[in-house]
C-alpha cells in the first residue's frame, strides 16, 4: 500500500504539488489527469523521489521513503519503476541492454559496466520482450525504433525490475491510438497480474475512463477529484478544466487542448 | 529594373529614398578602401618589390616542374611518417588532458555560474595561442626534436577540446539519464548507459577531426626545428631546390588527403 | 507468438553469439591498429626515450622560471633602468606595439583581399549561378588545394622570394583566407532563395544584376559573419607567420627566443595574447549584431 500523506513540492514561487493526501492499495490502476501544469508529472517524480519533497512524507507498506539516501534510495526506486512520455531509452545502445539497465541494480557493478548479464537475465529480458511482441528487435539499437515500439521496451525494461508499484508519466501522449492501446494494455495486465498499485498520468480522458479502476484529478496541485471513473461526471470534468469554453472529454492530447485554450 | 530600389548597402530600401543611402554607403566604401591604402602603405607593399619578388616567384615556380625525390625518398617517407605519429601523439597527449578539463568546464557539472565563466574566459585566452608559440617554448626547454613539437601541439589543442568537450556535455540529453536514475541503478551506471553512449561518438569523431588538423600543424612546426616534414621542407627551400619542394608537398598533400578520407570514414561510421 | 518462449530464447542466443563474435572480431582488429599506431606514435616522436635528457617535467619548470621576469614590489613603477621594475621588463614596449599593429593591419588587408578573391571565386563555383561544370570543377579543386597546403610552407617559399617582412605574409594569408572562405561562400551562395533569382529573371535583369540585387542581400550578412570569424582566425596566423620571416610580432617573439631573453618572450607572448583576446571580444559582439539584424531583417 502506497501513502502520500500532505506532500508537497515548491519550484521558487509556484506551488507544483499542494498537500496531496492518497493512498493506494494493491491491484489499483489509477489514472492521474488534470490540465498542463497542475501537477501530474511531479507528484509522480515525488513518489520514486526523482523530485525530493518540500514537505509532507510517502510511505510504501508503513515504511517512509523521505530518509531514505544512498543504497536504500536506490532500492526504493528500482522496486518503484518508471515509465515516461519521452522513454527515456539510452537511443545508441542495443534494445537488450536498455531493457537489461532494469536487472542492473541488482548485479555487480564491474559486470554491468561492460554490458555483461547473466544468460537467466538475457532469457528474462527476451521474455519481457516477446509479450510486447518486441523480441525481434532486440538487437537492434534502440534510436531506430518508432515511438510506440520505445515504449514497449520501456515498459519491458520497467517489468525487469520486478516493480512493487509502477509510475507512467505520460506514457501514451506521444503514441498513435493503436499503440497507446497496446502500452495501456501491457500496463493493465501487469497491474492485476502481478497485483500491484500502477499510477498513470493521462491527457485522454477516454484511455483514464476505459483503463483506470480509479481516478484522481488534479488542479493548481490539489487533488480535486479521487473516485472511480463512473462517478466522473461532466460537471466534475468541467470542473477540473475550469477556465475553457470547451468540452474536455471530447479532448484526446494536449495539443488539442492548447489549441482550444488560444 | 525596377523590382529592387537600389539602395547603399546599409539603408534598408524602402523606407528612406535610396539616395541618402547611396551616398552614405559611397562614403563609407571610400573611407575604407583609403583606409586599407594607408595600411598597405605601412607596409611597404610598393608595386615594385611585389613585381620583383612575383618574377623570382615565378622562377621558383618553373623551377618546380619536375618534381623530384633528390635520390632520398626514403628519408621524405620516414619524416612524413614523423610528422604523422607528432600529430597522433599531440592528438592523443591533447585528449587525455581536456577530459577532465572539459568535465570541469561544463555548466551541467560546476553549476556555480561564476566559476563556469571565469574557466571558460581562462580556456578562451589560451585557445589564442597558436601551435607554433608554443612550439618555440618547448623547443627552448626540451631542444629540437619531435618531443617539443608534440606537447606543443597538445597545448594548444588542450583548450579548444576541452571547451568542444564541455560544450558537448552540456548539450547532451537528460533522459537516458534519468530513465536509468529511475531504474534505481548508481551514479556511475547512470553515466554507464545514460550519458555514454550518447557522449562518446561525438568526442571521437572531434577527436579525429583535430587529428586531421594536427596532421597540418606538425608539418609546420618542423621548420622551427620540431622535426619532421617540415625541417626536410625548411632545408630545401634555403638552398633553393624548389624541385624538391613540389615533390615533398606534393606527397604531402596525398597524405593530407588520405588522412582526411580515412577519417571522414570514420567519422561516418561514428554518427 | 506461436513458437514456446524456449524457442523464441533459443533464436535470440543465436543471432546474439554471430552478432557478438563479428562485434568481437571488429572491436578486436580496431583496438589492436589502434594501439599499434599509439604505440609507434609515442615511440618515433620521443615521448619515451632519454634523447631529451629525461624528466619533461622538471624542465618545463625549469623553463618556466627561467621565463618569470624578476620583478620587485618596491621598484615597479620606476624607469625602465631600474632592474626589477615593469618598465624594464617591458623594455622595448614602443617596438612591440608598432609590431602588434603591423601584425593587425596584416590580418586586416589579407582578410579584405581574400574575402574579395573568396567572393569571386564562389560565385565561380555555386551551382545555381555558374552555369559551366568545367569551371566550377576547377575554382573548387583550386580552392581545395589552397586549403590543403599548409600556410607556413606557403609563407616560406614566398620569404625567400619577396624577401623578410610582411608583404609575403600578406599574400600567404590572402591565398589561405580565399581557400577556407570560398568554400564556405560558395555553400551559402547555393542556398539562396531561387525565387528572388526567378524574379529577376523574370524582369530579364543580366547575370551581374541577378548577382547584385538577388543574390548580395541575402547573402551579405553571413559573408560578414564568417569574415569576422576568419579575421580572428587571421590574426592568430599572422602573429604565427613573423616566426619565419613573414613579418609582425612573430618576429619580436622568435628574437626573444634567439637571444634566450626567456622572460621577454613572455612580455611579448602576454602582449600577443591580449591582443587576440581583445579582438576577439570585439568581433564576437559584432558577428552577434550581424546574426541579430540577419534574423530581424529576413
Ligand atoms: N524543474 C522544475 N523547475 C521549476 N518549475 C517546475 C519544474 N518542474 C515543474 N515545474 C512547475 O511545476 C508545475 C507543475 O508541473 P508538472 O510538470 O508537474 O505539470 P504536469 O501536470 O505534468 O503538466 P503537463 O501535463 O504539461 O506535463 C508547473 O507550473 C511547472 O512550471
Ligand atoms: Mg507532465
Amino acid at each position: 500500500m502506497l501513502e502520500l500523506k500532505d506532500l508537497s513540492k515548491r519550484f521558487g514561487d509556484t506551488l507544483a504539488v499542494d498537500g496531496v493526501t492518497l493512498s493506494v492499495g494493491r491491484g489499483e490502476l489509477v489514472g492521474v489527469i488534470g490540465r498542463s501544469g497542475s501537477g501530474k508529472s511531479t507528484l509522480l517524480r515525488l513518489i520514486n523521489r526523482l523530485a525530493e519533497p518540500t514537505d509532507g512524507s510517502v510511505a510504501w507498506d508503513g515504511a517512509p521513503i523521505k530518509g531514505l539516501s544512498g543504497k536504500g534510495l536506490r532500492r526504493w526506486r528500482h522496486s518503484c519503476a518508471m515509465i515516461f512520455q519521452q522513454f527515456n531509452l539510452s537511443p545508441r545502445l542495443d534494445v537488450l541492454t536498455n531493457v537489461l539497465v532494469g536487472v542492473a541494480a541488482k548485479r555487480p557493478l564491474w559486470t554491468s559496466m561492460i554490458k555483461f548479464f547473466p544468460a537467466s537475465d538475457r532469457a528474462r529480458a527476451v521474455l519481457e520482450l516477446d509479450t510486447l511482441d518486441m523480441a525481434s528487435a532486440a538487437l537492434q539499437r534502440a534510436g531506430t525504433l518508432s515511438g510506440g515500439q520505445q515504449q514497449r521496451v520501456a515498459i519491458a525494461r520497467a517489468l525487469m525490475q520486478d516493480p512493487s508499484i509502477i509510475l507512467a508519466d505520460e506514457p501514451v501522449a506521444s503514441l498513435d491510438p493503436v499503440n497507446a492501446e497496446v502500452v495501456m494494455g501491457a500496463l493493465q495486465r501487469a497491474c492485476r497480474e502481478r497485483d500491484i498499485p500502477v499510477l498513470v498520468s493521462l491527457h485522454s480522458l477516454d484511455i483514464a475512463r476505459r483503463y483506470c479502476t480509479r481516478i484522481v484529478a488534479m488542479a493548481k496541485g490539489r487533488v480535486v477529484f479521487d473516485g472511480p471513473p463512473s462517478a466522473l461526471t461532466q460537471t466534475i470534468v468541467d470542473q477540473i478544466y475550469a477556465g475553457r469554453n470547451n468540452r474536455p472529454s471530447l479532448i484526446e492530447d494536449e495539443a488539442t487542448m492548447e489549441v482550444a485554450a488560444a | 529594373m525596377t523590382l529592387v530600389a537600389p539602395s547603399g548597402d546599409t539603408a534598408p530600401p524602402a523606407v528612406h529614398s535610396p539616395w541618402p543611402g547611396l551616398i552614405r554607403g559611397t562614403f563609407a566604401t571610400a573611407a575604407c578602401l583609403a583606409a586599407l591604402a594607408a595600411m598597405m602603405i605601412d607596409l611597404k607593399m610598393a608595386p615594385e618589390t611585389l613585381l620583383s619578388g612575383s618574377s623570382k616567384l615565378g622562377r621558383f615556380i618553373a623551377s618546380m616542374v619536375p618534381p623530384s625525390d633528390g635520390g632520398d625518398s626514403l628519408r621524405i617517407l620516414r619524416s612524413l611518417a614523423e610528422t604523422f605519429a607528432m600529430a597522433v601523439a599531440g592528438t592523443a597527449l591533447a585528449i587525455v588532458a581536456a577530459l577532465p578539463l572539459g568535465l570541469l568546464g561544463a555548466k551541467t557539472v560546476v553549476s556555480n555560474g561564476l566559476l563556469h565563466f571565469l574557466f571558460r574566459r581562462c580556456l578562451d585566452i589560451f585557445r589564442g595561442v597558436p601551435a607554433l608559440v608554443w612550439a618555440l617554448i618547448f623547443i627552448s626547454a626540451f631542444g629540437l626534436g619531435p618531443f617539443a613539437g608534440v606537447v606543443a601541439l597538445a597545448f594548444a589543442d588542450i583548450p579548444n577540446l576541452a571547451k568542444l568537450f564541455a560544450e558537448t556535455l552540456e548539450n547532451c540529453d537528460r533522459g537516458p539519464v534519468e530513465g536509468a536514475r529511475a531504474s534505481g541503478v548508481s551514479k556511475i551506471l547512470e553515466i554507464r548507459f545514460g550519458l555514454v553512449p550518447q557522449v562518446a561518438p561525438v568526442l571521437a569523431s572531434q577527436c579525429l577531426y583535430y587529428l586531421e588538423s594536427n596532421f597540418r600543424h606538425a608539418a609546420v612546426l618542423g621548420i622551427v626545428g620540431a622535426g619532421g616534414i617540415g625541417f626536410e621542407l625548411d632545408e630545401r627551400i634555403r638552398i633553393f631546390a624548389f624541385d624538391q619542394v613540389a615533390f615533398i608537398v606534393l606527397l604531402y598533400m596525398l597524405c593530407v588527403a588520405a588522412l582526411d578520407f580515412v577519417s571522414r570514414q570514420l567519422r561516418a561510421r561514428l554518427a | 507468438m506461436s513458437a514456446g518462449p524456449n524457442s523464441v530464447v533459443e533464436t535470440f542466443e543465436l543471432a546474439r553469439r554471430r552478432g557478438l563474435r563479428r562485434q568481437w572480431l571488429q572491436s578486436g582488429l580496431g583496438l589492436l591498429v589502434f594501439s599499434l599506431i599509439l604505440g609507434v606514435s609515442f615511440q618515433r616522436s620521443q615521448l619515451f626515450s632519454s634523447e631529451i635528457g629525461g624528466d619533461p617535467l622538471g624542465r618545463i619548470g625549469e623553463f618556466l622560471v627561467r621565463m618569470t621576469p624578476s620583478l620587485h614590489g618596491e621598484v615597479l613603477f620606476e624607469s625602465r633602468s631600474t632592474p626589477g621594475s615593469l618598465a624594464s621588463w617591458y623594455y622595448d614596449l614602443p617596438v612591440w606595439l608598432a609590431a602588434i599593429w603591423q601584425t593587425i593591419e596584416m590580418a586586416i588587408i589579407a582578410t579584405v583581399l581574400g574575402s574579395l578573391g573568396a567572393v569571386v571565386a564562389s560565385l565561380l563555383c555555386a551551382s545555381n549561378l555558374m552555369p559551366w561544370r568545367p569551371v566550377r570543377f576547377i575554382v573548387r579543386r583550386s580552392l581545395e588545394v589552397t586549403r590543403t597546403m599548409p600556410d607556413l610552407v606557403l609563407a616560406l617559399i614566398l620569404v625567400a622570394a619577396f624577401g623578410v617582412g610582411p608583404l609575403p605574409g600578406v599574400i600567404t594569408l590572402s591565398i589561405s583566407t580565399m581557400g577556407g572562405l570560398g568554400k564556405l561562400f560558395a555553400e551559402i551562395n547555393e542556398e539562396v532563395d531561387p525565387r528572388q533569382l526567378e524574379a529577376l529573371d523574370a524582369a530579364g535583369a543580366g547575370t551581374l544584376n541577378k548577382i547584385r540585387y538577388g543574390v548580395f542581400p541575402q547573402v551579405l550578412p553571413a559573408y560578414a559573419s564568417y569574415g569576422l570569424l576568419r579575421l580572428e582566425g587571421n590574426l592568430a596566423a599572422a602573429g604565427a607567420l613573423g616566426i619565419v620571416g613573414a613579418g609582425g610580432i612573430g618576429l619580436e617573439l622568435q628574437r626573444a627566443i634567439t637571444y634566450t631573453e626567456y622572460n621577454t618572450y613572455l612580455a611579448i607572448l602576454i602582449l600577443m595574447v591580449s591582443m587576440i583576446f581583445l579582438i576577439d571580444l570585439l568581433s564576437e559582439t559584432i558577428r552577434h549584431r550581424l546574426i541579430r539584424l540577419d534574423e530581424g531583417g529576413q
